[in-house]
């Protein structure tokens, strides 16, 4: 190129040859330039709408954005500098076009030797008489080449998927809270004058539910209750609207009460709760048949039987408030049974929950999918045998669960049971006969409402 | 001297020669721009196209002196280059040195592989070196000097194929083809009625200076350093073996035992120059360089046993190498 330059003070077809260099130059440029800013624009662009939904820092903003034009300047300069043509293209190209038989590539390449210098004068006088046939300018206009229109629509498609794909994902990964749900629910409630009362309603509900301090229980029971009277509600509406607003408030409680039950089957198979063993007599052929429950980590086995000391009131460690808060708190539905087991109600049982957990005081009430399951006629305490009647001790006609207990407890029940029994009198041993049967009201610390197993079991037990 | 001139001479020798060969006007070109490069022409066709008489008008338009000499299988090299001969003079006998046909500016080799491998060899010294070595004394040739020689492709019995150390001398290898219907009736109307065309001596006075000075312009002639690149990449197209991490072609590597050597590549740039000039350019240019690729590489690049089972030609092979070869 320096040599070109040289050459180009002493006359006109060198400094064609350098003014096309020059612009072959610039339209390589242009094209590393339009081919890669799209793609960096878009990057921009993309961090520029996490900035500005909050879900990047400025700082990362700012290194990230700076990151993106530093690469962008790179690959620019990566494309660009292979494509600078040299004397030797240029001059072929002015060839082409001025049909100079390669007059121009030999005095752009040529090495000036001085033995042919009347030569070369003339092959230049040559090329001077060429070179006025063609015009720089509208011979080699800028064309924008087609993969600058790949790039840039390439670009865009990505900027759009990403602002169309991102809110997206985001809601899905993060879903918005029930609570905020039902506060929009209500205010958009709140609009229609049928409606005041509810949306009132749910926006206490939603208050609640924000609330850390609430317990999940609570804020499970108030969705139901809030879901039946809005389901009842429903049925008065005539106003399409407000059914359609009614309707998604009971679907928004309804997750809530799915979500509330979830978390705490979840809470449940975390602390390590077990399912229970149904170890029960086939009617009275004093044979059990097992069924494996299963759930959470650990695995557990007491043999719960009833005993004589039970039907005396006797329960050394068998208070089964105690009892049942170590092994299944109130919920059992982490575990799995062939057996008509309560665990695999699924969600219509969990949604019931409230009932069972407020014990025999909701029998009646709260549990009208499984009230089959539940015995309806004697009192539970009557169906102990009564001093002076004949039979066995126990429960008339009782049989048994095993409960299945958190692989720490069982190790305990098996091994160390006796041990901690002796001492503190009030561990846990495979002994101890542990079951949902109503105890009686004389047995002392038994209330029948703090019984650990679910209700189902006393039809089971029968 | 002016490259106006050297193409005025040209194009002056060219019509004379065309007064008495009807067609092969690239035959003819070729042999001229050989001629002017110093070099030697291989012509190969069947008898009765007119090789001879090429040959003969040429050395007649530039009134240079010419001698043919048949090879057959008994001729000796001291046939073609001389030998040394007892002879009296002054009433003393010495050995003096009777100079073969070989001596002169133009040798027609009529025939060249008909004579016995040790006979064609007598002329690679001549066509190289541009001497003869007879008993130890060294005799140069004329200048200019050069060695035309015709070989009939179609009756090989009898024949002795040129070794390849021999067809490298040779500056072109130029094919002489049947004449068109139009050109067979111009020879007809020439050679069988009562006109019969008649070179004439183009060159006139110290003929010899002129060709000199006409060789010397020719070596003068700008060539781009791409375009010597451009030769450079055809003539290494034409290695089977990969060389400089370049593959070459695929029918290259079939049907080729060997590529063509430097003197191919010297013969192309020296041809592409006489064309230049001879067309009334001073400077090389890449069509130059496919004009005279052909006629310089045909013979110097050897063919395999599969290609002539396949009849696979020598020129389909360079044409591959032209098409794979990209000029920048």
């Amino acid at each position: 190129m320096e040599a070109l330059k040289e050459k180009s003070e002493r006359g006109a077809p060198e400094q064609v040859i350098l003014g096309l260099v020059t612009k072959l130059t610039h339209h390589a440029l242009w094209d590393a330039l339009l081919a890669i800013l799209p793609p960096v624009a878009a990057v921009l662009y993309c961090l520029l709408y996490l900035f500005l939904n909050l879900w990047i820092s400025p700082v990362t903003t700012l290194v990230l954005g700076c990151a993106a034009l530093a690469v962008g300047a790179l690959a620019i300069a990566r494309r660009y500098r292979p494509n600078i043509p040299s004397a030797h293209l240029a001059a072929h190209l002015i060839d082409d076009r001025a049909a100079a038989e390669d007059r121009f590539l030999t005095l752009a390449t040529l090495q000036p030797s001085p033995t042919a210098a009347f030569l070369v004068s003339r092959l230049r006088a040559e090329a001077v008489g060429l070179h006025g046939h063609i015009a720089i300018k509208r011979e080699f206009p800028y064309r924008i080449k087609r993969h600058v229109y790949a790039s840039l629509l390439i670009s865009l498609a990505a900027a759009l998927l990403f602002q169309l794909l991102l809110p997206l994902a985001h809601s899905t990964l993060h879903p918005q809270p029930a609570h905020e749900l039902l506060r929009e629910l209500a205010q958009r409630m709140a609009q229609r004058p049928n409606l005041r009362e509810t949306a009132r309603s749910l926006h206490n509900l939603s208050a609640k539910l924000e609330d850390p301090k609430v317990p999940m229980q609570e804020q499970r029971n108030l969705a139901q209750e809030e879901r039946k009277k809005i389901d009842e509600q429903q049925k008065k509406q005539t106003q399409k609207q407000d059914r359609d607003l009614l309707n998604q408030a009971a679907g928004t409680l309804q997750g809530i009460e799915q979500q509330s039950g979830g978390a705490e089957r979840k809470k449940d198979q975390d602390s390590g709760a077990g399912g229970i063993q149904s170890n029960l007599p086939q009617q009275g052929q004093g044979e059990g048949k097992q069924s494996q429950g299963s759930g959470g980590d650990s695995k557990g086995e007491l043999d719960a039987q009833l005993n004589n000391e039970m039907q005396r009131g006797k329960m050394a460690q068998g208070n089964p408030r105690e009892s049942g808060a170590e092994k299944n708190p109130g919920d059992q539905s982490g575990g799995t049974s062939n057996q008509p087991d309560p665990n695999n109600a699924g969600k219509d049982q969990s949604k019931e929950r409230p009932g069972k957990t407020e014990g025999s005081r909701d029998e009646g009430t709260g549990r009208g999918k499984v009230s089959a399951e539940i015995p309806q006629g004697t009192p539970p305490a009557e169906r102990f045998y009564k001093p002076g009647e004949g039979g066995a001790q126990g429960i008339k006609g009782a049989g048994y669960v095993t409960v299945q207990l958190p692989e720490e407890l069982a190790a305990e029940g098996k091994g160390g049971g006796q041990k901690r029994d002796s001492k503190g009198g009030k561990a846990l041993s495979s002994q101890v006969p542990v079951s949902n049967v109503p105890l009686p009201k004389h047995v002392p610390d038994a209330p029948a409402e703090k019984q650990q197993m679910p209700l189902e079991y006393r039809g089971i037990i029968r | 001297m002016e490259p106006q001139k050297f193409q005025d001479t040209f194009k002056r020798i060219e019509a004379e020669i065309r007064k008495v060969i009807v067609g092969h006007d690239d035959a003819i070109r070729k042999v001229l721009i050989a001629f002017f490069a110093g070099g030697h022409v291989l012509l190969e066709g069947v008898p009765g196209l007119g090789k001879t008489l090429l040959v003969k008008a040429f050395s007649a338009a530039i009134g240079m002196s010419f001698k043919r000499i048949q090879f057959t299988p008994d001729l000796m090299p001291s046939d073609i280059v001389g030998t040394e001969v007892l002879a009296e003079s002054g009433g003393r006998r010495e050995f003096q040195f009777k100079k073969g046909p070989v001596f002169a500016h133009v040798v027609l080799a009529d025939e060249i592989n008909r004579a016995t491998p040790k006979t064609q060899s007598a002329v690679l010294e001549a066509m190289e070196e541009k001497q003869v070595t007879v008993f130890g004394e060294s005799h140069l040739l004329e200048s200019p000097f050069m060695v035309m020689a015709t070989q009939n492709p179609i009756e090989l019995e009898g024949t002795y194929p040129l070794p390849e150390a021999q067809l490298d001398r040779f500056f072109f290898k130029l094919l002489v083809t049947s004449p068109t219907q139009v050109e067979l009736r111009e020879i007809l109307k020439r050679t069988t009625g009562t006109e019969s065309g008649e070179t004439n001596r183009v060159l006139s006075g110290d003929g010899g200076q002129h060709i000199n000075d006409m060789k010397q312009l020719l070596r003068q002639v700008l060539i781009a350093p791409p375009i010597e690149d451009y030769v450079v990449r055809l003539v290494h197209g034409t290695q089977p073996a990969a060389q400089n991490g370049s593959v070459a072609p695929a029918s290259v590597r079939n049907y080729l035992r060997f590529g063509s050597s430097p003197r191919g590549a010297q013969s192309i740039i020296l041809g592409a120059k006489g064309n230049a000039l001879a067309e009334g350019r001073v400077h090389v240019s890449y069509e130059d360089v496919e004009k005279v690729l052909y006629p310089a590489l045909r013979h110097r690049i050897i063919l395999n046993f599969q290609a002539e089972a396949e009849n696979v030609s020598a020129d389909q092979i360079i044409a591959e190498v032209v098409k794979q070869v990209p000029r920048t």
